[in-house]
């Protein structure tokens, strides 16, 4: 590796970080922002072992968010993969896609109408990253579901 | 059962830690081990190479020579003058590690090196440079330098090593090496081979006084080659400069050194004959 390339490194580093983290303050605005709106309809996970409760209509919502990682979180990461321990850069990243496909869900079916989205599922994907020979950014998709009635 | 509207708590699941300190952290510890790691390995590698017999660098210097020798000529009286002026720089109590040969290669590079087995490699456009057989003797002697400090295979050896390394990192973690991890192994390489240079000089500088008398007609070679490159010729030297440093300071350390052990830096040219 010559120096340029030292310097083209650097400058992804420092803008992975100065360009990654604004986006996610901007993020976490937004999220805490629609997080209060939508405050009074209750999301709840039971209701797969449980009896429903009566409702006039059910239906199923899914809300989906793919995020990437950026170049600054995944150096980091890659580092924390030489020693071990907690990839605390990691934690936004996956906070905001749990949230913010929650919110896409819960937003969808209070426009339908819901009181209430019952038996709430969180599911994650990676995509976009290979294993093994792992050069490329890699992305998350996190996947929300429920059942909301009215 | 009724649902009571609370605000969704904050940093459950995120550890509050800033981004940057913990970088910092870590590149911290990755250098400190990384660094550790490094001169251990370099003193293993040391180690290792100690214990190759004369005979077992000549096996591995001559299947090295499949690799490099393009464009050689052979049966060339210039091969012996070159034989023979190399045979003529150590002191009389020195003994040569193993017997010398000499590759004479057709090519508008400048260049010379030297490889493990005592194999020194001399570019033809390197006989066309120089001015004089001090100049010429000088860089024979620098080569011939690195071969008696066992450069060539330290070096081997340190290569082999760093490889396996970086690629039992690379096989265990499932990422590539952090890119910072293989300039650190560079900056440290550099440094390595900037300490052989000097010895490799300070060699050569002794056996030409020991040789003419005097250490004059030896650098301009090097203040002409910088010259051409700067000239845009750059294709042509760039590939001694990358292995050697640049003149500059190597002028002046010798100067240095000369000055110590009041050596005379002035004298008479000797003539190349015979190209
Ligand atoms: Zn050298």
């Amino acid at each position: 590796m010559d120096v340029s390339s030292f310097y083209i490194f650097l400058l992804l580093l420092i803008l992975g970080y100065a360009i990654g983290s604004y986006l996610e303050r901007r993020h976490y605005k937004s999220i805490q922002q629609r997080e209060h709106e939508t405050l009074h309809v209750p999301i709840i996970t039971i209701g797969a072992k449980q009896a429903m409760p009566n409702a006039e209509e059910a239906q199923l919502f899914v809300g989906t968010v793919v995020i990437s990682v950026d170049y600054f979180k995944r150096f980091s990461a890659a580092l924390r993969n030489l020693v071990g321990g907690r990839i605390t850069v990691y934690e936004t990243l996956l906070d905001r896609g749990r949230r913010e496909a929650l919110l896409r869900m819960k937003i969808e079916a209070i426009e339908w109408g819901a009181d209430k989205v019952m038996n709430v599922r969180i599911e994650t994907a990676t995509i976009g990253g290979r294993s093994g020979n792992n050069n490329s950014l890699g992305s998350i998709e996190v996947i929300a579901y429920g059942t909301g009635i009215k | 059962m009724k649902f009571i509207h609370k605000k969704i708590p904050e940093d459950i699941n995120i550890t509050k830690r800033h981004p940057l300190s913990n970088l910092a952290h870590l590149l911290g510890m990755v250098i400190i081990i990384g660094v550790i790691g490094f001169v251990l390995l370099g003193v293993t590698a040391d180690l290792i190479s100690r214990w190759i017999s004369p005979e077992m660098e000549a096996k591995i210097g001559n299947s090295l020579l499949t690799m490099v020798s393009d464009n050689e000529i052979k049966d060339d009286k210039r091969i012996k003058y070159l034989t023979e002026l190399i045979y003529s720089l150590p002191k009389k109590d020195e003994e040569i590690r193993l017997p010398l040969k000499l590759h004479l290669i057709e090519s508008d590079v400048v260049n010379a090196f030297v490889i493990a087995g005592g194999h020194i490699f001399i570019h033809t456009a390197l006989l066309k440079t120089v001015e004089s057989e001090n100049e010429l003797a000088f860089v024979l002697a620098h080569e011939l330098g690195h071969f008696q400090e066992r450069h060539p295979i330290n070096g081997l050896g340190r290569g082999i090593i760093f490889m396996l390394v970086a690629n039992i990192l690379n096989f265990g973690t499932h990422v590539n090496v952090p890119d910072i991890l293989s300039l650190g192994s560079e900056l440290y390489l550099m440094n390595y081979s900037r300490k052989q240079e000097t010895a490799a000089d300070l060699y050569a500088l002794e056996r030409i006084i020991n040789r003419y008398g005097h250490g004059g007609h030896t650098m301009q070679f090097f203040k002409r080659l910088e010259k051409d490159e700067a000239e845009g010729n750059l294709v042509k030297v760039s590939e001694y400069f990358s292995t050697h440093p640049r003149s500059k300071e190597r002028i002046e350390r010798l100067m240095l050194e000369a000055e110590k052990q009041t050596w005379k830096m002035q004298g008479d040219a000797t003539s190349v004959s015979n190209i």
